[in-house]
């Protein structure tokens, strides 16, 4: 195993060192990933020709596609041994390729559907997490074979839509569903909740800088952070909280940074580790509807708005510019180290 | 966003409609039951023959854009030109699009085509099922569609490895993943009911894979099943027709075929199998593929009978389901109770309310036969407008706040719209017994619209609001009796008749309905609605206690069980089906089809038919 991808993976949306430094500019180790759907007025069954999947940042800052074009897809993840294990969550479940992208596999039944989310413990690479909308399904043979790992999860409320996986320790993960965040310790075979909400939890994400620092947000109950590696949460009270969160991240290159995407909030930041947070929505197009936010190796802050196209900020928000991708719509940014296979 | 299905048949399918489809444009059907059952073969080839012939002359001759794959299905189904239709299809397969409804209808014209098509053709075929990565979709239908094709491509196409297909699967997993599929969907629906129950469009996307399956299935035991699913849903649909057009409530129906019962696919149905309504335009568009394969199946006369050939009128019972709930919900798939009663004159059916189903639901209306049922808007009804990221939360898996706006350029455009007259509404609560309908709608403070739409057509026969505060009304021989519980006012619609609006959340309509034929007159009718005893009280929450034309006492209390002569009324003995000519127990997999002294039973526990001519 690759020990230092394996620290520095995360499954989280943003995979990072573990030791690194605050404005270490770090463009040069790392890959920017998106999953992107564009395809304004598709809907199932559609003769209309769309582009979708997974996007690479090049060093141009163009935006290459990677792998196949699915209308679906809504979040993916690498094998940290080997860029050429993708994997792809879509409306037919989990898509799996060995070899880069050339051939494909979908590696669920017919008794999964809608993948949400998908995640691989970098510290057990063979293990794959599959978030689905009726529960969690497990892989210990990267996803040749999935099962389910529900134990300890409600009869009903267990919609899960974000998987996030300490990268400190095998087999611990946390769970973002329909009624709360739930955490197991023994990779899926017990979970239990950790924090109750009314709602769903939209997307939790572990600090790149200290691994006992976590943030999660929620479709209607705001932001959430933990200190002590997600066995107890506290309300962010700064964060907005009137309107649904759709993602958190924090910045590669500052312990202090942390963006959020909001429906109806647009773009927030805080620059003190999450105690103020601003808007920052000046130069984005109205209507504050933002899919998603990440944060490129450089520190330079992403926002894919509704309907629009992605917009990138040199100044974590203060001024904004348009990107490429007029029209699409963002499900998940992921940096990942250099391939090195 | 993509989850939101595929009804739009504008996006999906284009056809020329120039030329002449003789049955769409021609005189109503001769509505007279064909008992010789030769003749009625005869009949209903007659009418496939129609079909293919017009769709198969739309391809002209060096105009590629007219020759799609309908054109080629109806050619091989004809056995004419295969060698243009090759010739097409080898450029067709160049760039697929359309997920499953790009699947059915490939499989049928490799089927029809296997001794037809030239090699480079099917080689074109094969290699299209490798590189084209078809979604699976969302919903039953999607999955339906899906999973029959792929089960009949890998029958066609075994012991292949998974580089040969686009799913990275062998042929044999996906046979075997698809039957499994097939036989669970088969297995839900006759034990706890359909999800997608009783569509005026989406019968034909459960209809098509299953006559598919009845067709080219190798295994006997699913061309069984597949033959008893047609049976089924036929069944299903013939109980609750009125001249071809399903009534009553419907999972799923859209903004036209709410108002213009007839024109919906489920017509085309009407007009291929019962053979008493016209076809709608284009042969319902999607008809053309189950046309295709029509004639390797034949309509029970049991069936034909009970949908063109009934005593008197009948109350029929369903229980179906919800369709798969992620979100808000304490169930997976919540029990929907149908009531539809249904005389020569008109239909009167109805769920129980709430959100039973995303977007598409109807709950309740009254529909009157009429002459020729194209044009006519020939139903009244009332509904709750609401629309939620609740409610599509509880459907879709996708972030719920851009829904509401994107539905409404897929194909339902009057999703957000507080004129809607489409949906299902949580704070609507519906309770029908034999013609009477009351529905009481308490809506919260704050929410989207806090009011009741109710439609009136263009061709009601008569129309008066009475100092009683009842409107009486006619619809052919229907008279119709419609009573609004909170004040209102008149909207106009822009196809014609006009919209009552009462903008008070504690609300609610009855409705009761009768043949102009119980009457000596106009005058009767409403005098005898007049004097029924009725008591309305809105506050704290809506009730009504209404002794209706038929002599029930009912009670109707917002949140509380009906009561209905005394006795409150439990839905925990509902059964699958019930009534004079479709039984079946929950849970069973048995269902009885009865008319007169025929009796097919269907049971798919044993996956064997029955058929006896009762003494």
């Amino acid at each position: 195993m690759n020990i230092r991808h394996s620290l520095l993976l995360s499954a989280l949306g943003c995979a990072l060192p573990l030791l690194a430094a605050p404005a270490v500019p770090a463009a040069p180790e790392y890959e920017f990933f998106i999953a992107a759907n564009i395809n304004r007025n598709y809907v199932i069954g559609s003769k209309i020709v769309t582009t979708n999947g997974v996007f690479r940042r090049d060093d141009a800052g163009a935006w290459q596609h990677v792998g196949y074009n699915d209308t679906g897809i809504s979040a993916f993840a690498f094998d940290p041994r080997d860029r050429n294990v993708i994997y792809t969550t879509t409306i037919n479940g989990l898509w799996r390729s060995l070899d880069g992208g050339k051939l494909w596999r979908i590696c669920n039944d017919s008794e999964m559907t809608e993948g949400l989310d998908v995640a691989v413990d970098p510290n057990a690479p063979d293990h794959v997490y599959l978030a689905l909308p009726d529960g969690i399904a497990f892989s210990s043979d990267r996803a040749q074979h999935l099962e389910r790992r529900e134990h300890g999860l409600p009869a009903r409320g267990k919609f899960t839509r974000a998987l996030a996986i300490d990268r400190t320790r095998a087999g611990r993960v946390l769970a973002g569903c329909e009624i709360g965040i739930y955490l197991t310790e023994d990779a899926g075979k017990n979970w239990r909740q950790v924090l109750p909400t009314k709602d769903t939890v939209a997307d939790i994400q572990q600090s790149p800088h200290d691994p006992r620092i976590w943030f999660a947000v929620t479709q209607s109950a705001g932001a959430w952070r933990s200190a002590d590696g997600g066995l107890t949460w506290i309300h962010v009270p700064a964060a907005p909280g009137d309107r649904p969160l759709y993602n958190v991240t924090f910045d590669v290159t500052n312990p202090n940074r942390l963006a959020i995407g909001s429906w109806g909030r647009g773009v927030w930041t805080s620059e003190d580790g999450g105690q103020t947070w601003a808007d920052r929505n000046a130069g984005l197009p109205a209507g504050a509807r933002v899919w998603r936010v990440g944060v490129d190796p450089a520190g330079r802050l992403f926002a894919s708005v509704v309907e629009e196209t992605l917009f990138q900020s040199a100044d974590f928000g203060r001024t904004w510019r348009p990107d490429a991708l007029a029209g699409s719509a963002v499900k998940k940014f992921l940096l990942l180290p250099k391939a090195v296979k | 966003m993509k989850t939101l299905s595929c009804l739009a048949l504008a996006v999906v399918f284009s056809v020329p409609l120039a030329r002449a489809q003789p049955s769409f444009k021609g005189p109503m059907p001769d509505a007279t039951v064909i008992v010789d059952a030769s003749l009625r073969r005869a009949a209903y080839l007659s009418r496939i023959d129609e079909a293919l012939v017009w769709r198969a002359a739309m391809a002209k001759p060096g105009e590629p854009k007219t020759f799609g794959l309908g054109e080629i299905v109806s050619k091989l189904a004809r056995r004419e030109d295969a060698a243009a239709c090759s010739e097409r299809l080898i450029e067709l397969m160049k760039a697929p699009t359309g997920d499953m409804f790009w699947m059915f209808p490939v499989t049928a014209i490799y089927y029809l085509g296997r001794d037809q098509l030239t090699p480079e053709a099917k080689a074109a075929v094969r290699e299209a099922w490798r590189a084209y990565m078809p979604l699976r979709g969302d919903t039953e239908n999607h999955w339906a569609m899906y999973y029959s094709s792929l089960y009949l491509m890998a029958q066609q196409w075994p012991d292949e490895p998974g580089e040969r297909w686009f799913n990275g699967k062998s042929s044999r997993e996906n046979f075997e993943e698809s039957r499994d599929y097939l036989l669970h969907w088969m297995e839900l629906t006759t034990t706890i009911g359909q999800g997608e129950y009783d569509c005026t469009h989406y019968i034909g996307e459960y209809a098509i894979p299953m006559l598919y399956l009845a067709t080219w299935a190798r295994d006997p035991a699913m061309r069984q099943r597949g033959r008893m699913m047609l049976d089924y849903i036929f069944a299903d649909y013939a109980v609750e027709t009125l001249n071809g057009m399903y009534v009553g409530a419907h999972a799923r129906t859209d903004d036209t075929t709410l108002l213009e019962k007839w024109n919906g696919l489920s017509s085309f149905f009407g007009w291929l199998l019962l053979g008493n309504c016209p076809p709608t335009v284009a042969y319902g568009g999607w008809g053309i593929y189950f046309v295709a394969a029509a004639k390797n199946y034949e309509l029970p006369e049991v069936i034909y009978r009970i949908g063109t050939d009934r005593a008197g009128t009948y109350t029929h019972y369903e229980r179906k389901r919800t369709r798969h709930r992620w979100r808000n919900s304490d169930v997976r798939n919540a029990p929907v109770y149908k009531t539809t009663y249904i005389t020569k004159d008109y239909a009167v059916g109805s769920d129980q309310g709430g959100l039973l189903q995303p977007i598409q639901q109807h709950s309740w209306d009254v529909t009157w036969a009429v002459p020729d049922p194209r044009g006519v808007h020939n139903t009244i009804f009332s509904n709750q407008p609401h629309f939620s990221a609740h409610e599509l939360m509880m459907y879709f898996t996708e972030k719920p706040d851009f829904m509401p706006a994107a539905v409404t350029s897929q194909g339902k455009p009057t999703y957000i719209a507080e004129s809607k007259l489409l949906g299902g509404s949580p704070y609507e609560q519906i309770f029908q017994r034999d013609d009477t309908v009351i529905s009481l709608c308490h809506v919260p403070a704050g929410a989207n619209f806090e009011q009741v739409n109710g439609f009136f057509s263009k061709d009601l026969a008569r129309f008066e609001e009475d100092a009683s505060g009842w409107i009486f009304t006619q619809g052919g021989n229907a008279y119709i009796a419609y009573r609004p519980l909170a004040p209102y006012e008149w909207k106009p619609l822009e196809v014609g008749g006009k919209r009552l609006r009462s903008p008070h959340g504690k609300n609610g309509t009855i409705v009761q309905a009768a043949s102009v034929a119980e009457f000596k007159s106009w005058d009767d009718f409403k005098a005898a609605i007049r004097a029924l005893p009725l008591e309305i009280r809105l506050e704290p929450t809506p009730r009504v206690a209404f002794t209706t034309l038929r002599g029930k006492k009912l009670v109707c209390t917002y949140g509380a069980a009906p009561v209905v002569d005394g006795t409150t009324f439990d839905y925990s003995g509902w059964k699958l089906f019930s009534g004079p000519y479709l039984n079946a127990e929950v849970g069973s997999g048995k269902l009885t089809i009865t008319h007169g002294a025929l009796e097919r039973v269907l049971d798919f526990k044993t996956i064997t038919i029955t058929d006896r001519v009762k003494p």
